[in-house]
């Protein structure tokens, strides 16, 4: 099958967008390769402290100007980039594919999801509303009032570079807020793009900047008295002991969603077929790297017949899997992001072999990729059979498309182990029961829960939820409780002397 | 060959339907009489791919079983849209028959597999498949 042409044609250097301007990085320069292909295809600036400082007064000086404008004129610029994200939609996506790897499939996706946000945004007269109690005593009222807060930074990371960021920045810039965005410096070219919208959008200067690099940036948004709240997505050991305590030391919001180790809890009675279709996506799609993938595959019950036919159903699948560059339309499943990643993963089908788990497909072998790519981040589908809770790969999130099945006498063992896991994101049951789905949405602790449903992500008017090791903070992203965290509660008691 | 993401099989449907209209244009030119039928014809193909691609582009996401929605045979559905210098008019409409008869099987099919989809998707390829059922009761009453 002929490749989707590529969108992004020539190598450049990456610029910071700042106070309404494109701005040359002083910082290092670094090489951003596609995955599937192993070209470059741009550079991107590792910025200084001074360029995180410049875009955060940037934003500073525009937040008075930006909070009177009225919420229905701020909508309005949203209006505008959700239509030039609708007439961008293809190359928006198509360069995801190019900087990440996922497949076209999979980009569109993203890009819808993150188009959502910004429509959920648009209703910002609404969502903002404040509410009035008339005679709290004679004669006295008393309203609430959410105001902005000033500047927030949003940092972003490398499995969702287009769609995360916009899990929070169509929020606080409706609120009244302005943004700094750090993308990540592995995939920062969708980002790069939306800010190229979101100044065609007309937003006023500084309102929405974009800051790449590392942890110099990331430091200096979390050191900078100036800015007042954070949200960050990645891995728990730098939500749990970065984000979220620094944030707490210098009095910043924070939402910090983390890692996770996902359980698909297949009951005898799921709709087999229907139920190897989602597992292929939730353990494989976006090749495992995701938050919200399957991890465990755990099967309930004693008949030695279903489990065998199950796991034998999910191998065959996995097997058939079509390998290589997602512009590819009928590819399944894309590389991974880097060579280090792709070793990381290895290291851990090595260790579930140490550790006595069978390996029924291994991803190190079985590649076979469609088209002429280097395998340098190639790794395909692999899956454990007889797998125990206690080992390495069932407890720790590998984050690649790396299957671990384990066997469960019953419903509650199920959920006794899960409740144990310290990650709590996305935990999903396959039954065609009503009554054991209330009963593991009743009693699993998880921020999102499926019910016959492998990826429990979230539609924009709705938080994007987490607990435990997967989620530090109080408020979460998307929707209402996004409108919530981007303000604060101004309570005015009158009374007419 | 066989298809199994989603993207692919929007790319076939585009494909199919482009072909179809390009028949039936030409067929308007070639039998004046029943031209208003065969335009009308190609005009709703443009319609049914603004329909299915709202819908595959508007409800997509990346949770559900996008890359795994299909297990599609392509050589099923495939036709040749070109007419034949010599062909008469009841050849002609027997090879519309026969495209509509491909087309409503591959929608038809299509509905029935994307149900790991997004709802919108497969009920648009179920809505495509039925007017392109009525199709074929029109063409057949033209052939008498």
């Amino acid at each position: 099958m002929a490749l989707l042409e590529e969108p992004i044609k020539e190598v450049v250097t990456l610029k910071n967008f700042i106070g309404g301007e494109w701005v040359e990085s002083k910082g290092e320069i670094k090489d951003v390769v596609n995955p599937a292909t192993g070209k470059t295809i741009a550079r991107v600036p590792i910025s200084t402290k001074d360029e995180i400082d410049a875009a955060v007064e940037a934003a500073k000086e525009a937040f008075p100007d930006w909070r009177r404008t009225p919420p229905v004129a701020r909508a309005r610029y949203l209006f505008r980039l959700k239509e030039l994200l609708e007439e961008n939609f293809e190359e928006i996506s198509r360069i995801q594919t190019q900087e990440h790897g996922k497949t076209i499939d999979e980009s569109r996706g993203e890009t819808r999801r993150g188009i959502e946000n910004v429509e959920v945004a648009c209703g910002i007269p609404t969502l903002m509303q404040g509410y009035f109690s008339e005679d709290i005593a004679s004669g006295m009222d008393e309203w609430v009032i959410p105001t902005p807060l000033g500047v927030f930074g949003i940092i972003g990371p490398f499995n969702f570079p287009f769609m995360i960021p916009l899990w929070s920045a169509p929020y606080a810039l409706a609120t009244g807020n302005c943004v700094v965005v750090k993308p990540s410096s592995e995939v920062p070219n969708s980002q790069a793009r939306l800010a190229e919208l979101a100044d065609e959008a007309g937003l006023p200067p500084g309102v929405w900047n974009v800051v790449h690099g590392g942890r110099t940036v990331v430091n200096g948004m979390l050191d900078h008295p100036d800015i007042v709240g954070i949200t960050f997505v990645g891995s728990t050991p730098t939500a749990k002991d970065v984000i979220y305590p620094r944030c707490g030391a210098t009095g910043k919001r924070v939402i910090a969603q983390g890692g996770a180790k996902n359980f698909m809890v297949i009951m005898p009675d799921c709709n087999v077929q229907r139920t190897i279709l989602a597992m292929m996506t939730s353990f494989f799609g976006n090749a495992g790297q995701r938050c919200l993938s399957g991890a465990n595959l755990a099967i309930i019950g004693k008949d030695d017949e279903f489990y065998n036919s199950f796991v034998n159903g999910v191998v065959d699948a996995a097997r058939r899997m079509k390998i290589g560059y997602g512009l590819d339309e009928s590819v399944q499943m894309g590389p991974v992001r880097d060579k280090e990643k792709k070793e990381r993963i290895i290291g851990y089908i090595e260790s579930g072999i140490k550790e006595g788990a069978s390996l029924r497909l291994d991803g190190r072998k079985s590649i076979n990729i469609a088209g002429d790519y280097p395998e340098t981040c190639f790794l395909g589908p692999t899956i454990f059979d007889n797998v125990t809770p206690d080992m390495k790969i069932a407890r720790d999130e590998i984050f690649g498309p790396v299957m671990s099945v384990l066997r469960m006498k019953d419903l509650d063992e199920a959920i006794e182990t899960i409740n144990r896991c310290p990650f709590a994101n996305g935990h999903a049951i396959f039954t065609s029961s009503g009554k054991d789905a209330r009963e593991f949405q009743y009693r699993i602790v998880s921020g999102n829960v499926g019910i016959n449903v492998g990826i429990v992500a979230p539609m924009a008017f709705f938080p994007f939820s987490g607990m435990k090791d997967s989620f530090f903070g109080v408020l979460h992203t998307q929707g209402q409780e996004a409108v919530r965290f981007f303000t604060e509660s101004k309570v005015v008691i009158q009374r007419w002397l | 060959m066989k298809l199994h993401t989603a993207s692919e099989v929007i790319s076939l449907a585009r494909e199919l339907e482009n072909k179809s209209a390009k028949f039936y244009q030409d067929l308007s030119q070639k039998y004046a009489k029943d031209a208003d039928v065969f335009l009308s014809f190609a005009k709703e193909n443009e319609k049914n791919i603004v329909q299915f691609e709202r819908a595959y582009y508007g409800v997509i996401t990346d949770a559900l079983e996008g890359c795994f929605a299909f297990d599609l045979e392509t050589d099923i559905y495939t036709f040749e849209a070109e007419l034949a210098e010599n062909v008469d008019v009841s050849g002609a409409l027997k090879k519309a028959i026969e495209i509509e008869e491909k087309m409503t099987k591959f929608y038809f099919e299509a509905a029935e597999q994307s149900k790991s989809l997004m709802a919108d998707v497969p009920r648009v390829f179920a809505i495509i498949a039925k007017k392109r059922g009525g199709r074929q009761s029109k063409l057949k009453l033209l052939l008498g």
